[in-house]
């Protein structure tokens, strides 16, 4: 029952909807070698379908993680809803089941906080997909090899877009595209262009523009 | 007013179409709108990434090579791995993006580096560090924080001395992110290798500095390095946690709860090494402000802390109930918060805690039996088998009936949990037996899968036999439930019982019936079972043979091959047994009390051939087996092949743990994976490969190796012990870690002049062992037959002749010369010679061995508490605990422990011994009292003697 004297994350997922991986990190030798001769990715498939199994349906508020084990581990997750399979995204923690579960929640629940403000206030599939690249480096500057970095959201969603970490007006925590024409910040070199979008997101601005444009 | 209608007909038809329109757009778009990320395939993208080797794209056009790096990553995380080859190619095109100032991209870069870096080819990465250290040295903090993070991940100890000035200032830098990354990278160099980790140490100054930051993140990862600095340093890690507990500086919840932490590792050490005995408070200082520390963290602001502290309280050892409760109030009230990781963290320490301080845990009772409502089903299944634990006897009834409520809605998972904790509750109160099985088997006839059926016949077939009561109506359960059972294995596994248990009862006749339904109804592997059970009935009442005899030649025209032939061997055996031993029943008009029990005659062939059991299980028969034929002499003697000539083989590693620890398994664990019998290796193989030593014969055992030479010296050597009837061969391994030396001609001498037992007869050189390389040599000891056994010592020491090479060419260097080296001095006790063997059943063996041989001691021993004595008496004798006696059960308070042991010792006598193991006073006194038996008197003597 003794704890693990450092908090350590063993995985994190950002899992859709139907428990399809769109982005996650294993740490550590956390399903890394089996003796059934499964590959590495066999097994991370056959836990995250477990995991799916325990959390489907259950929609967890952003700022109350639900828990539960699965495979002996440790399992937090924020996020989920009821709706099809574009419904909202689950950013799920796992850690050994040691570990305190108050500070996997604490964790898990200020990585959704950042990835709520970076797709814009919605965690919605195809926004997640669409900025995958996102996520990717949210996952990076949350948590590094299995040691976590930083759990505040706000901090956490400055430091994806390389805006400086330094206190700020709370209306730019918003979608990539309302920061365009923000002054640069000292601490950001040249070519920084925090409010570059994808062309999917440049492709869906248009087509609002066009459609209120009509009158609709 | 027409036109004005017509207008707005007109409006609403346009406002219509458009509306139309635009539905129709936007599900055109919707479909052919396509995610970057979707569908990717590999070469593609692959082909795509040569735009990193085109300057003018990657100039001009950042975003797509960004693009293309993050569908890189994706291809990784979802399973579509690069090649050793694809990835070198794409991360050398990779680091020409360095060329680009586009800061985005920079990012990506990292993240890739980081990424691919493990499976790229290390001499590759490298060409990367100066484009790294470049960034990490400018002065953007995004730059260089995540520069640092990428570099360490690829540095060895060398390069890191190159670039420690940088990291070392970066520790205590102004921004926060830039102090972080430094720090969370030391803490990665730091177990990386001990060459980096001795860098890390010399920055401690700079790492205590950087506890003091505002920054919350970067006092969390000072804490966290500079723990993992001193983590050896007993003292500082002391001084660290009263520093720091004292002071109050740590804002950050992160790092208060790794001060909790560190305090409660701290108190646990100290209790774990005797300082502190009783209750902490009349502890020693360290461990008094850490208790106050710990009460102290209860009343902070933050949830985290706070659980922190009061779980640390849960799993301190020896706590008075006092001492816990301030702990359990705090977690009382977590019971009812609003967030669900906050209710299960808190119900699962209160859960845990409940084993050990089940009164305390109690006060919380209307809590939990609030809880079974939870939506978290986890939680429910929690609160339910706490409650079953801290309920008392009297509210079990209420419990039960929540349960049956409760059960229907969750997973099969928590079932099975309820039903161990039912299982427990029937031992712990075994009066109310009837209704806990009764309960139990209700469950048999509700929905489930296999796995929970399973947990449901096994934890009633413990109960039969832990709570003898229990046995009849338990039987007709699962009678019952074989009726109508879906699991060929269940079904076996209770005929088998039936087989077992069912004629020893009171009325054997009743189950008949169940089990002959099985013979007509079932498939050929249940029939199989049934048959056997049948002939087993048969054979222990022979009132019931006759009549057992007509259903049993039923199944002589079955149609499978091993019902019929297990049906046909018992048809064959019965017949014999009854023509020999003819049924008489007894008189019509006999008294109750005179009739004769309905056992079989003292020479009845079919009890002996039905009923017997085997001497050994069959995966040792196996082993022995194996030994048997891995031994030439034995292969070649001319004697029969029997059990009494089959080398006795000593229990497993794994079944010795087995019978010597508490298995208590995590409430809510997943099932784990059933673990495979690992292939026992013969440790003797390497005695019976010399031809000088055959002579000698089969091996009785082998001990585990014991080093001789620490494990960091030039030469490493350890010693393995293998018995023999008449001889010791010690069976040296020799490993050389110098790497401009090569040993020759390499013995062990043992000086022999201490021991009247033992002579050496007899070594076997190793003839070269080169640097990196282990050998063995053997020397042979040589048994008086007349001496007693007594412990002995031996001086040992290493002889060999050094031969200097170089290391890189291998080549000789000069003339050898002769060397020696001192070793630890080597022992051999009576323990070696006694093979841990388990009795199947101790107590009618120990009962058979009778009391002529027994020798009776009684020792004062100094021991810290019950459970180190009986791991040191086991460890004194070399025999294997049976019954579960191995291990002492927690919360027996004062009473004394009883071990059970059995083994053979190496003239053949099996051995067994009965000691009782009690505390005397709080003083650390154990007294021991031992009685031994075997068939000889000087064995059980020389037994008994081991206790020192």
């Amino acid at each position: 029952m003794s704890a693990p004297l450092i908090p350590k994350v063993e995985a994190i997922l950002v899992l859709d909807n139907e428990g399809q991986r769109l982005a996650g990190k294993y740490y550590g030798d956390f399903l890394k070698t089996d003796e059934s001769g499964k590959t590495a990715e066999e097994m991370k498939t056959a836990f995250e379908k477990q995991i799916q199994q325990k959390i489907s349906g259950i929609v967890a508020r952003p700022d109350a993680a639900e828990v539960i084990s699965v495979m002996g581990k440790a399992v937090v997750f924020c996020g989920g809803s009821n709706a099809g399979p574009n419904g909202d995204v689950r950013v799920v923690h796992v850690g050994p089941a040691s570990e305190s579960e108050l500070v996997l929640a604490y964790l898990c629940e200020g990585m959704y906080d950042a990835l709520a403000q970076l797709m814009g206030g919605t965690t919605e599939r195809t926004m997640v997909l669409d900025n995958l690249e996102l996520v990717f480096l949210l996952i990076d500057e949350h948590c590094d090899g299995g040691i976590i970095l930083e759990t505040d959201g706000t901090k956490l969603s400055a430091a994806v877009l390389l805006r400086d970490d330094e206190p700020m007006d709370p209306t730019m925590g918003g979608m990539p595209s309302q920061n365009q024409g923000v002054p640069q910040q000292q601490g950001i070199p040249q070519g920084v262009n925090p409010g570059d979008m994808t062309i999917g997101q440049a492709f869906r601005q248009a087509r609002e523009q066009w459609l209120s444009s009509t009158g609709i | 007013m027409e036109g004005q209608q017509q207008d707005s007909l007109g409006m609403g038809s346009v406002m219509r179409e458009v509306q139309e329109l635009a539905e129709k757009f936007k599900d055109e778009e919707e479909e052919a709108y396509v995610s970057p990320y979707a569908h990717l395939e590999k070469a593609q993208v692959l082909q795509e990434a040569r735009i990193f080797h085109d300057p003018t794209a990657v100039r001009e056009n950042p975003r797509k090579c960004c693009t293309v790096i993050a569908q890189l990553l994706h291809l990784q995380n979802t399973g579509q791995y690069m090649t050793s080859t694809e990835a070198t190619e794409v991360f050398f095109g990779v680091t020409k993006l360095f060329m680009s100032d586009d800061a985005s991209l920079r990012r990506m870069v990292y993240l890739f580096i980081k990424d691919v870096a493990e499976t790229c080819d290390p001499d590759d990465v490298i060409i990367v560090t100066s484009c790294l250290t470049k960034d990490m040295t400018c002065d953007v903090d995004l730059y260089r924080g995540n520069a640092l993070r990428v570099l360490v991940r690829i540095v060895d100890a060398a390069m890191l001395g190159a670039i420690e000035r940088y990291v070392k200032q970066a520790v205590v830098d102004s921004s926060g992110q830039v102090a972080s990354a430094a720090l969370v990278s030391a803490s990665h160099l730091f177990t990386s290798s001990p060459e980096c980790a001795a860098v890390v140490r010399r920055w401690i100054s700079e790492v205590q500095e950087a506890t003091s930051s505002p920054n919350e993140m970067v006092q969390f990862h000072a804490m966290q390095l500079l723990y993992q600095i001193k983590s050896h340093d007993r003292l500082g890690i002391s001084k660290l946690v009263s520093q720091f507990s004292t002071r109050n500086t740590l804002r950050s919840p992160l790092a208060l709860v790794l001060l909790v932490r560190y305090t409660a590792k701290l108190l646990k050490d100290e209790y774990a090494e005797g300082r502190i005995s009783g209750s902490i408070q009349d502890g020693s200082q360290v461990a008094k402000q850490g208790y106050q520390f710990l009460e102290a963290s209860l009343r902070h602001k933050s949830e985290l802390v706070v659980y922190e502290a009061a779980r640390s309280i849960c799993s301190l050892e020896g706590l008075e109930p006092q001492d816990l409760s301030p702990a359990i109030s705090v977690l009382q009230l977590f019971l009812s918060s609003p967030k669900p990781a906050t209710r299960y963290a808190s119900m699962k320490t209160l859960a845990a805690i409940a084993n050990t301080h089940p009164r305390v845990v109690a006060k919380c009772n209307e809590d939990l039996e609030a809880l079974i409502a939870d939506s978290n089903r986890s939680i429910a299944t929690l609160a339910i088998t706490t409650l079953l634990k801290t309920g008392s006897e009297n509210s079990i009834d209420r419990l039960l009936k929540q349960i049956s409520s409760f059960l229907t809605e969750i997973a099969d998972e928590f079932k099975i949990t309820v039903v161990h904790s039912l299982q427990k509750l029937c031992l712990t109160y075994p009066a109310k037996h009837r209704i806990l099985v009764g309960f139990l088997s209700n469950f048999l006839r509700e929905e489930g899968g296999f796995d929970f059926k399973r947990s449901i016949v096994n934890s009633i077939v413990s109960l039969i036999h832990a709570v003898p009561e229990t046995t009849e109506s338990s039987l007709l359960h699962l009678c019952e439930f074989i009726e109508d059972c879906e699991f060929t294995q269940l079904s076996t596994q209770i005929l088998h019982l039936l087989g077992e248990l069912g004629p020893k009862t009171t009325a054997p006749a009743r189950y008949i019936r169940f089990i002959y339904n099985r013979v007509i109804l079932e498939n050929s592997a249940v029939r199989a079972a049934a048959v056997t059970a049948l002939s087993k009935f048969a054979a222990q009442c022979p009132s019931l043979r006759t009549s057992l005899m007509v259903l049993l030649k039923r199944s002589l025209i079955d149609e499978d091959d091993e019902t019929r032939d297990r049906a046909a061997l018992a048809v064959a055996i019965l017949e014999d047994a009854m023509a020999k031993n003819p049924y008489v029943p007894p008189p019509e008009d006999a008294e109750a009390e005179d009739i004769a029990p309905d056992t079989p005659a003292v020479n009845d062939t079919a009890a002996y051939v039905l009923l017997g059991a085997m001497p050994l299980s069959f995966e040792k028969l196996e082993r022995s087996m194996t030994a048997y034929m891995n031994t030439p002499v034995s292969m070649d003697s001319a004697d029969e092949l029997s059990f009494e000539v089959l080398p006795i083989v000593e229990d497993t590693p794994a079944e010795v743990a087995a019978a010597t620890s508490t298995a208590t398994a995590d409430p809510i664990s997943g099932l784990m994976e059933p673990t495979k019998p690992k292939e026992v290796v013969d440790p003797a193989a390497a005695v019976y490969a010399i031809p000088e030593l055959a002579s000698l014969g089969r091996a009785f055992r082998s001990a585990r190796p014991v080093p001789l030479t620490e494990a960091e010296t030039e030469y490493v050597v350890s010693c393995t012990k293998h018995i023999f009837q008449d001889h010791v061969v010690l069976q040296f391994t020799v490993q050389n870690t110098v790497d401009d030396q090569r040993l020759e001609n390499v013995t062990v001498l043992i000086d022999d002049s201490m021991s009247d037992v033992f002579t050496a007869s007899g070594e076997i050189p190793c003839s070269s062992i080169k640097y990196g390389e282990s050998h063995n040599c053997f020397t042979i000891l040589e048994k008086n037959p007349d001496a007693d056994l007594v412990p002995s010592q031996f001086t040992c020491e290493l002889r060999f002749s050094v031969v200097q090479v170089d290391p890189t060419t291998g080549e000789d260097e000069g003339e050898p010369y002769e060397d020696e080296y001192p070793m630890e001095d080597l022992e051999i006790t009576t323990s070696d010679f006694m093979a841990k063997v388990t009795v199947p059943d101790f107590k009618s063996t120990w009962e058979t061995l009778g009391n002529t041989n027994e020798v009776l001691e009684k020792f004062a021993l100094q021991f810290k508490n019950k459970g180190d004595a009986v791991a040191a008496v086991i460890d004194f004798l070399g025999m294997q605990p049976c019954d579960g006696t191995g291990s002492v059960k927690p919360n027996t308070g004062g009473k004394p422990h009883m071990l059970h042991m059995s083994g053979v010792f190496v003239s053949g006598q099996q051995v067994l011994a009965r000691s009782q193991i009690a505390m005397q006073g709080e003083t650390g006194n154990v007294v021991l009292k031992i009685a031994v038996r075997s068939d000889d008197a000087s064995v059980s003597r020389m037994v008994a003697d081991c206790i020192r």
